[in-house]
């Protein structure tokens, strides 16, 4: 009872924000724009099919979709520590920590939705409907990465505890997850041996929860196709086990930083 | 009952509350003053669960606030010194939360509102409100269901004369509920007129506690509570400094 009564307030308040409408209209232009921005073998521009466009933004996903998430979780993190009203009320302190969570989950799980949704419409009138499931998956994966960026913002900003420390240290990570940890695999990689490298390369995506959304979008969009070698080279690496493998570790980036954020929450003072 | 006993507190190597021992009896209304930085908000924060204890117990109507929270605060009417919530929040959604939260129907938040007069501003952020509209709207959900024990840290800041009124009756009438209640002030007149006894804070630690009348004899100083607020503002000014001097020599 007092579980949902605190969500109703969280998404009142996410969906009051002006944050919602304006990622929904910005997922809506990228797509479209994405989708306009094609061109035919004889030059001549033409609407890009689902199946094109949903890996044209799948590179965009992975960049802006961690930034967006893990800076309003901090901030909204950061922001626990001002709740001395609310804590002082009989609501478990991990509770506030889930149903911020949730609330936001929500609010940017709405405006992927209306977003990539309203260009889907756009791109179907114009391309047709062929290959419409990739674009639909393309956005339960960005859907995932939102909830594991969420989680682990809202970890950095309890940790940090002030805005500026949040904002400082999500920027950090977004960077590490986004470029770094990209370039610790290769160096690993480069040093290991085949058959070792080919599941250390399954341990390193599962490591990131962005390299986790990045492989499973090549994968679920039979990326041999448009990304070459290396695409075909994933495609065989996450055949069966590896998927699986990489999925669930896409949703334990999700539960395992809300725990330790809930659970710091509960113990710190404020 | 609000009970805190040998309670301890310390930010790094500062000592914020040192063995700090105090109870407020059932319909008993207890004042904590004390010169800034003396501890009071500390006390207060420890009570309402912001701040964990190092050493020592603190506990509302016999439950231990870190032991067990929830059961503690199920009865915690509290009232922050910092607004505690988001200025953007809208005062009807919170109102319906700390009603759910206390176990009431949600209509009864905004109901405490509209009789503090704040009906009309139900659909209002925090931040679009006055500081006297924002400290008076707190105060009613501070207060709202039956309450064990009311913690207030400088009730009447921000407030206008009527609003003070507010603050006051909302005091009494926890009194008259049957609720212990504990509130730091540094307006003297709010403690003299309102207070049964008075706790005076100096670095962190309790130094006299009583009635009006037991303080003014411990402290020589001439006592008529009809006459003036002036006496109140001797006991603590004879209870501070005379105490701060024995610190400074120890």
């Amino acid at each position: 009872m007092t579980g949902r009564a605190l969500l109703r307030f969280d998404v009142a308040s996410a969906r009051r924000g002006r944050l919602t409408p304006i990622f929904a209209a910005g997922f809506a232009l990228v797509s479209v724009g994405v989708a306009l921005a094609g061109l035919s073998a004889g030059g001549a521009v033409v609407v890009q099919g689902f199946a094109r466009t949903s890996v044209s933004l799948l590179q965009l996903t992975l960049w802006t979709v961690p930034l967006l998430s893990l800076l309003l979780g901090a901030v909204s993190g950061a922001e626990c520590t001002e709740l001395e009203f609310l804590t002082a009320l009989p609501l478990p302190r991990t509770h506030i920590v889930v149903s911020r969570w949730a609330a936001w989950t929500l609010a940017l799980t709405v405006a992927l939705v209306a977003g990539f949704g309203a260009a889907g419409v756009v791109i179907g009138i114009l391309a047709g409907s062929a290959d419409v499931a990739r674009y639909v998956a393309l956005i339960g994966i960005a859907t995932l990465l939102v909830s594991a960026s969420l989680a682990i913002g809202l970890w950095i900003g309890i940790v940090a505890r002030t805005r500026a420390r949040a904002v400082g240290f999500a920027v950090l990570v977004w960077f590490v997850l986004v470029v770094g940890a990209d370039l610790a695999a290769i160096a690993l990689l480069s040093v290991l041996p085949a058959p070792a490298g080919s599941w250390s390369l399954v341990v390193l995506l599962t490591a990131n929860p962005v390299d986790s959304a990045r492989a499973l979008g090549l994968g679920l969009f039979q990326a041999d196709v448009v990304a070459g070698p290396t695409g075909a080279a994933l495609h065989r690496l996450l055949g069966g086990p590896g998927a699986a493998l990489v999925l669930v570790g896409l949703i334990a980036w999700t539960i395992v930083p809300l725990r330790l954020a809930g659970r710091r929450f509960a113990r710190q003072d404020l | 009952m609000i009970e805190l006993h040998g309670v301890t507190k310390r930010f790094g190597t500062q000592v914020a509350l040192a063995s700090f021992t105090l109870t407020v009896a059932p319909g008993e209304i207890v004042a904590l003053v004390g010169p800034n930085g003396a501890g009071k908000s500390t006390t207060l924060r420890i009570l309402a669960g912001a701040l964990h204890p190092d050493e020592g117990s603190a506990a509302i109507g016999g439950r231990d606030v870190v032991a067990d929270p929830l059961c503690a605060r199920r009865h915690l009417g509290y009232l922050p010194q910092r607004l505690g919530v988001p200025l953007s929040t809208v005062v009807g959604d919170l109102a319906t939360l700390v009603a759910t939260a206390r176990g009431l129907p949600a209509a009864a938040g905004p109901s405490a509102l509209t009789s503090y007069g704040l009906g009309r501003r139900l659909d209002a952020t925090l931040g679009e409100m006055s500081g006297g509209q924002r400290q008076r709207a707190m105060l009613a959900l501070a207060t709202l269901g039956p309450i064990d024990a009311l913690v207030l840290d400088e009730p009447s800041i921000s407030l206008d004369v009527d609003g003070a009124d507010d603050v006051r009756e909302a005091i009494r009438a926890a009194r008259r509920a049957g609720a212990g209640v504990l509130f730091a002030s540094h307006h003297l007149s709010d403690v003299a007129q309102l207070a049964d006894r008075i706790a005076v804070m100096v670095a962190g630690k309790l130094v006299a506690c009583g009635t009006l009348e037991e303080l003014a004899t411990a402290t020589g100083v001439a006592w008529d509570r009809r006459v003036t607020d002036a006496p109140i503002e001797r006991i603590y000014r004879t209870l501070v400094r005379g105490l701060s001097r024995l610190q400074d020599a120890a």
